[in-house]
């Protein structure tokens, strides 16, 4: 009986301590700030559209998890002055103006496939979907890390910084 | 007066959330500024909070991720499917429960769903039914469980009459790094550890194990049985591939015990791979083998089972049509000794096959309809081809909402009981029993009106025919034998709906309704229709509330109500209530309080005359380690 304005006190101050209220970061909110990042370590090859156009081209080909999220943390972010439009497909068909692509659902080896040697840098995520993209996000110890498919880098022409390989998890240089 | 307070509560929530929709949208704090370092350290929620994507699936879909099981601090599979409005979950003992969707729920009855886990099937051929007790996977795995309700369509293998429930494990990539969490009260102990991490370049891998130990739960409908249960289940899961193939291997390995007699013990393990692998551009394919094995030794009853099984899948898009065609071969070995009673079924070991053959196409005749018409060929060694056709109406205005149609046909296959179980001269073996039948008529709505509010309104009106009776062949003396002699219609009404009614605030509310008229023809008698046509609640509505209340504590309450039971009356209607309390102590520490069944000491859920034991309230303390 005693102990019980101590528990309430040691809960009083706890949710002090932790105000103001505020969601936890979703895995999501993370992934699409990261996106347009990718951006500044990735050379493209000279007459990709990622060179010559006059805005970086986002895709989101399939699902789109993101929704407003990756459009926000687009709009904050440029490559040499040039900002970046999301564009939303369903398929490939219509993507040799992306610079970057985020491919997701139940069609993303396929989508993949459709891109063939197109110089974008494909995105995807190890939570939904087991097509591997250059880029393939990935939890580990609840944070969000991802692994990076050198091979595919080059056979699109890109060439990836250090900086972001040293970020990876594994890199897959064969 | 129940329907006026949902009503009230439905209201209030519409009416909270119009308030707070606005501030609901931007919740996220601002990560533009962060350095690529700095987000790779950002401690994240493992699933997203906000609604999953609008699936394009016309069917009666509940989706329930991972975070939601983590958030509702539940510990074992069937309480987590507790979760899907849409089901009917009732626990029997400790371990045991029977779960099912639009009616004939029971131990006996319980039939017609078909539930896999990643993609591996595990109903049994010997009574159709789903031996939950066998399944205990790490529930931190789960990345999501699909519930849907109603036949499923034609992708979906043999027995998904009624339901099929889908549970997928995260990628071996997504889960790399350390968990330990340990749970304790006075009904029940856990403890579990999973380790991943990356193999070689581009796969990854993980081995886990857990511990339980529950106590028995008090006597009620049936009378009272030692039925605590200790166990574990050991496992691994590895991913890899690259950019054309994908590789999928998952191992599992189970043991646990009872006090019900000497010597009682179930074991299991698995085996389960898969391959997928792109074509090109518009083709890709799926191909995947099982090996599972089990065997129950419980009062004196040995029931062991082998399955192998083989899946291929073709998926092809041209032009407006996506076609998906495949097939599948079942193989199971089963052995059942009854050294309980006189029943036996003969012979004690038999070798079953069931195959199935699909295709399906869904053409977009306009961009916003989409004409869904597949066939499904079924098989087994009781009865031949089965022609199960299904067609289906998509019509989505907006990326926001979907509504949708269906006509289907779907038969359970006879089970080795259904066939094979006799004691003569009092029952014979029903050597011609034939395939219970459904035409389903279904329709649907699914859409997220606004922005902080998801709605789901599904109608269906089932048809049966030849559906299970036990009866005597002469007049009303022995011998007694199964027959195919019941017909009947059920309908009803599944509705749900998600609101985020503040930015920290997620409520939710679904109910669904179950009417039966069902009737033996030619005037004949069923001496156990309760075995044919189990015992439903006629309503069932579930809630929950999920608050953010700071950064660092989370609480889940959620509320059940379930109606009587139609052909159980010795089971009534009950409310009772669960939740949890969660605190993050750091990023890496994580404790808990959760309860289930908190509103009474123990309320019945089940009317097996043998079995029921009664739910009782759940109370325990746990702490997760991530790392």
């Amino acid at each position: 009986m005693r102990r019980a304005p101590v528990l309430f006190l040691a809960i009083a101050i706890t949710l002090l301590a932790a105000a103001p209220a505020s969601a936890d970061i979703s895995d999501t909110a993370v992934k699409a700030a990261f996106i347009p990042k990718f951006a500044r370590y990735v050379t493209w090859p000279p007459a990709a559209p990622a060179r010559t156009a006059g805005q970086m081209v986002l895709c989101i080909i399939g699902d789109d998890p993101f929704g407003a999220t990756l459009n926000q943390a687009a709009s904050s972010q440029s490559v040499d002055g040039r900002p970046f439009v999301i564009k939303r497909l369903s398929s490939a068909a219509g993507s040799g103006d992306c610079a970057i692509a985020f491919i997701d659902g139940s069609h993303a080896g396929e989508t993949l496939s459709a891109l063939g040697r197109q110089p974008i840098l494909t995105v995807t995520d190890a939570r939904s979907s087991s097509a591997r993209g250059v880029i393939h996000f990935a939890i580990v110890g609840g944070r969000v890390r991802f692994f990076i498919d050198n091979a595919q880098a080059q056979a699109r022409g890109l060439t990836i910084s250090s900086r972001l390989l040293a970020l990876a998890i594994g890199v897959n240089q064969r | 007066m129940r329907i006026a307070l949902g009503a009230v509560a439905l209201g209030s929530i519409l009416l909270c959330a119009g308030r707070a929709s606005a501030e609901a949208v931007a919740e996220q704090p601002d990560l533009s500024d962060l350095s690529i370092e700095q987000l790779a350290q950002i401690k994240v929620t493992s699933a997203s909070k906000t609604e999953e994507p609008l699936s394009e699936a016309p069917a009666a879909l509940y989706v329930i991720t991972g975070q939601d099981i983590e958030d509702s601090g539940v510990t074992s599979l069937p309480e987590a499917l507790r979760l899907a409005p849409n089901l009917n979950v009732q626990q029997v003992t400790t371990s045991q429960y029977a779960i099912a969707a639009r009616g004939f729920n029971g131990v006996q009855a319980g039939n017609k769903l078909l539930v896999l886990i990643d993609g591996r099937s595990i109903y049994t051929p010997l009574a159709d039914n789903v031996i939950w007790e066998l399944h205990q996977p790490l529930l931190e795995d789960v990345q999501q469980i699909e519930v849907i309700s109603g036949p499923g369509g034609t992708l979906y293998g043999p027995n998904a009459v009624n339901g099929v429930v889908t549970v997928a494990t995260k990628s071996a990539q997504d889960t790399i790094g350390g968990l330990i969490r340990g749970t304790v009260g006075p009904e029940e102990r856990s403890a579990a550890a999973r380790y991943g991490f990356s193999l070689g370049s581009s796969g990854a891998m993980r081995v886990s194990a857990n511990w339980l130990d529950r106590e028995g739960l008090p006597g009620g409908v049936g009378p009272d049985s030692d039925d605590d249960m200790r166990g574990w289940q050991a496992g691994f899961r590895t991913d890899f591939g690259g950019e054309t193939d994908a590789f999928m291997i998952k191992g599992n390995l189970f043991h646990a015990t009872d006090d019900l007699l000497d010597g009682d013990r179930l074991s299991a393990h698995s085996l389960n791979g898969r391959w997928s692998h792109v074509l090109g551009p518009n083709a890709s394919f799926v191909f995947q083998s099982v090996y599972d094995w089990y065997k129950r030794d419980v009062t004196r009853v040995r029931d062991s089972l082998t399955t192998f099984e083989n899946n291929a899948q073709l998926n092809l898009t041209a032009g407006r049509h996506q076609i998906v065609a495949g097939a599948g071969v079942r193989r199971t070995n089963d052995l059942f000794i009854n050294g309980l009673n006189a029943f036996a079924v003969v012979p004690e070991r038999r070798g079953l096959w069931v195959y199935n053959v699909f295709a399906q196409d869904r053409f977009a005749v306009t961009n916003d309809v989409s004409l869904i018409a597949g066939v499904k060929l079924e098989k087994s060694s009781f009865v031949g081809w089965q022609l199960l056709p299904n067609l289906r109406v998509a019509y989505q205005p907006s990326k926001r909402a979907l509504f949708w149609a269906a006509v289907s046909k779907a038969v359970r296959t006879p089970s080795r009981i259904d066939r094979q179980l006799q004691l003569p001269p009092l029952l014979l073996p029903s050597t011609d029993f034939d395939t219970e039948k459904l035409t389903a008529l279904e329709a649907g709505y699914r859409g997220d009106p606004t922005s902080w509010l998801s709605l789901s309104v599904n109608l269906f009106y089932n048809f049966y025919n030849d559906l299970r009776t036990t009866e005597f062949l002469n007049g009303a003396t022995i011998p007694i034998e199964l027959l195919n002699g019941r017909k009947g219609r059920s309908y009803g009404i599944e509705a749900w709906g998600k609101a985020q009614v503040l930015p920290w605030w997620r409520l939710s509310l679904g109910a669904t309704t179950l009417h039966k008229s069902f009737h033996v023809v030619d005037s004949r008698i069923d001496l156990q229709p309760r075995n044919s046509l189990g015992a439903d609640p006629h309503w069932q509505v579930v809630g929950s509330s999920d608050m953010d209340l700071t950064s660092k504590i989370r609480l889940t309450l959620d509320v059940r109500g379930v109606g009587p039971l139609d052909l159980a009356p010795e089971v009534p209607g009950y409310v009772e209530a669960g939740g949890q309390l969660a605190y993050d102590l750091n990023d890496r520490v994580e404790l808990f309080v959760a309860g289930r069944n908190l509103l009474h000491r123990t309320h019945a859920e089940n009317g097996d005359p043998a079995a029921s034991q009664v739910a009782h309230r759940t109370v325990y303390a746990g702490t997760r380690l991530r790392f």
